[in-house]
């Protein structure tokens, strides 16, 4: 049989338009059914679901990178998780909601999510998000908190009763904390809870709480667990959070010194000389005169969290308030050692907040606001 | 061309030498060394004229008064001599020449010494009068006693820079991890430019410093002066500026001899409202100077190390410029 050239490639010119025509009938027209009552038709779920299983396995961080996860990650997972994810996948001990169960896909409920996954993985999933399931990403690009949430899954995993939930979540008498409550149930009422991972607010002005909030509302400081708090509270109530957690009066001893602490508080004081990083007492204190309340004090404050909040700013990832630029050329040379050895000697320092007022304290605050007046932050005020 | 358009181009030529004085000439010497250096580039341009004129009399004799052939003999004696001798002993000559006063160029200096370190991008400089335990510390300025000779002492920070002072000396590069020397003996009561000879980055252009020349009596009134401890503020306003300079950590990178003020990673600021330059020559000491360079210095340096304070309201920033022009 002669096959003629002209003719196949007219056939298949003429099939490839009609595909055309009908696949933008379908668009076009609404003639696909997307009703999550009808779901799928067979085999879409399972090619979905393969898909899912196998990109996550290939993109997860190598095994290597996981960090020791410890308790007091898994608590501040366990407090993130209850604000964010209970939602969907519900919790240890708890039943999801009807509404839930109809979802398609359904979110698997928690104890079922976490049974195949390796930490690395589940990093991958929590951190990234999966396209076209409902499961958003991290809302802020700080793989490193994300980490918490993983210890908290591990937990999970390894069986975790209800009642080490909802001791774990703050949830004491089993519903989730709210207003003020809800701030505490992470940092504490006295703004000190103890967890190394989760920063000590009684040592801070209410100026730099207030700017800090916004700047996590607005993302212009990114942090998935604390963009989710923020948006999580009553709009306008932020202020107000920061004006209760400035009015503490910080408790707690200076640690025994240590030859750490003595590297670092050479660099606090000096700098490191010939590396032209400045030293951190001239904005965070002890500093022999008031310093603008915009600087945050780091005295007493946890070591864990000042060291990863110094790897951020080295490396250019931390955002923050206005003054953002300043902390970011500060930090640019600092080493590994000098930041273990910073944090140390700060860490061991008595939980103070640094003196700010000048001859002029404004009427009703905390705290002066420095000692000229400045111009509000554009991202301050901002409502949600 | 145009016997006209000749002649402009000759007018305009002339303004060219408009740049053979002012305060960054090496035509202009205000020093021993840079008499030298001009000495021998005179020297050197007569030499040239001499060669040039030799040579094109030479092209005219063979081309317009005696146009016939040479005989072979006498052009081989003509090459020999024009091409191999004559070269040889005037290249031999001016090496001589040149050998002969660099000596004094790296003469010791005996009296004063200073050390002046290249940053990105501005010059350190520290005094060290006889039996100094610590330097006096200054920056983008230099100032030297006439008569004497002053032993500099080059360093660099992180890259390298080179240090030109036209009017008083040749240049020497400052090289990160080496100690490079030279010595200027000023000999003119005067002000002068340097600049950051060796590109060192983006502002590498806007890395310059002024230096000045002074009687030694009136050279040792300044370095008193120099060494004392800053003003205190006069004004309400300089107060406040003060007050906010404390507050905002400007104390951090900058020293200002008498406050806590202490850091070593900017400019001392001890004595700049004395200071004929700021920021390395890119602006001057002056009050809408000193907020323009606060308020964003990488719009005026690009790139430049010191944040921009733009958060700042323009009244404390205006108080900070007062303050700092205030510290004479």
């Amino acid at each position: 049989m002669k096959i003629h050239v002209r003719s196949v490639l007219l056939t298949l010119a003429a099939l490839a338009a009609l595909g055309a025509v009908g696949a933008g009938a379908v668009v076009g027209f609404g003639l696909y059914n997307v009703s999550a009552r009808v779901g799928h038709w067979p085999g879409v779920s399972w090619i979905l679901n393969t898909t899912f299983r196998n990109s996550a396995a290939l993109r997860a961080p190598a095994a290597d990178t996981v960090p020791e996860l410890t308790d007091a990650m898994a608590a501040l997972g366990a407090r993130h998780y209850d604000t964010a994810c209970r939602v969907c996948h519900a919790a240890p001990g708890q039943e999801k909601t009807a509404t839930t169960r109809a979802m398609v896909p359904e979110p698997p409920h928690i104890t079922e999510a976490v049974q195949t996954w390796s930490p690395a993985e589940l990093h991958w999933i929590v951190d990234e998000g999966v396209k076209m399931s409902g499961m958003p990403y991290w809302p802020a690009d700080r793989p490193d908190e994300v980490w918490p949430v993983v210890a908290f899954l591990m937990e999970v995993k390894a069986g975790m009763t209800g009642q080490r939930y909802d001791r774990l979540a703050g949830r004491d008498d089993g519903r989730a904390p709210e207003g003020f409550a809800y701030c505490a149930s992470c940092h504490g009422a006295t703004g000190a809870a103890g967890n190394p991972d989760i920063p000590r607010l009684d040592i801070l002005s209410q100026t730099y709480m207030t700017q800090s909030l916004a700047a996590y509302l607005s993302g212009a400081r990114g942090s998935g667990i604390m963009a989710q708090a923020a948006s999580e509270a009553p709009e306008g109530a932020l202020p107000g959070y920061a004006r209760r957690f400035a009015a503490i009066a910080p408790a707690g001893e200076r640690a025994p010194p240590t030859s750490l602490g003595a590297a670092g508080e050479a660099i606090a004081m000096a700098g490191v000389p010939g590396s032209d990083v400045p030293a951190c007492a001239a904005c965070h204190g002890p500093w022999p005169e008031p310093l603008d309340p915009a600087y945050p004090s780091l005295s007493g404050q946890y070591r864990p969290y000042l060291e990863a909040q110094l790897r951020l700013w080295r490396d250019g990832a931390r955002g923050g308030t206005r003054v953002a630029g300043l902390m970011h050329e500060a930090a640019r040379r600092l080493s590994d050692a000098d930041i273990a050895a910073v944090s140390a000697w700060y860490a061991g320092r008595a939980p103070a907040r640094i003196p700010s007022d000048r001859a002029r304290p404004a009427p009703g605050e905390g705290d002066a606001p420095g000692p000229r007046s400045r111009r509000p932050s554009p991202d301050q005020g901002r409502s949600r | 061309m145009t016997r006209r358009a000749a002649a402009a181009l000759c007018l305009l030529s002339l303004l060219a030498l408009a740049a053979c004085t002012g305060p960054q000439s090496a035509l202009d010497p205000a020093g021993r060394d840079s008499a030298t250096l001009s000495r021998l580039f005179w020297f050197m341009l007569a030499g040239a004229a001499v060669l040039w004129a030799a040579m094109n009399g030479l092209m005219f004799y063979a081309w317009r008064v005696d146009p016939r052939p040479m005989s072979v003999r006498g052009a081989r004696t003509l090459i020999f001599a024009g091409g191999v001798v004559l070269p040889t002993v005037v290249l031999s000559g001016l090496l001589g020449y040149g050998l002969s006063i660099m000596p004094d160029q790296r003469a010791p200096g005996d009296g004063l010494r200073v050390e002046v370190t290249g940053e990105q991008w501005w010059f350190r400089v520290d005094y060290w009068p006889d039996g100094a335990a610590e330097p006096i510390r200054s920056a983008n300025e230099l100032v030297l006693p006439v008569g004497s000779r002053s032993e500099i002492t080059l360093k660099a920070d992180q890259v390298i820079h080179s240090f030109w002072l036209p009017s008083l000396g040749g240049k020497t590069d400052m090289i990160p991890g080496r100690v490079n020397r030279m010595s200027l003996e000023p000999t003119d009561v005067g002000e002068f430019r340097g600049q950051c000879a060796e590109f060192c980055g983006e502002s590498h252009a806007w890395m310059a410093f002024t230096a000045k020349t002074l009687s030694p009596d009136d050279f040792a009134a300044w370095l008193t002066a120099e060494a004392a401890p800053a003003a205190p503020p006069r004004t309400d306003l300089a107060r406040s500026g003060r007050d906010a300079f404390m507050a905002q950590g400007c104390g951090g990178c900058h020293a200002i001899r008498g406050t806590p003020a202490r850091g070593q990673v900017g400019p001392d600021l001890t004595h700049l409202g004395s200071r004929l330059n700021l920021a390395a020559g890119a602006l001057e000491v002056t009050r809408p100077d000193l907020i323009a360079w606060i308020t964003d210095p990488s719009a005026i340096k690009p790139a430049a190390r010191m944040p921009a304070y733009d958060h700042l309201d323009t009244g404390t920033i205006a108080a900070m410029a007062a303050y700092l022009e205030g510290l004479r």
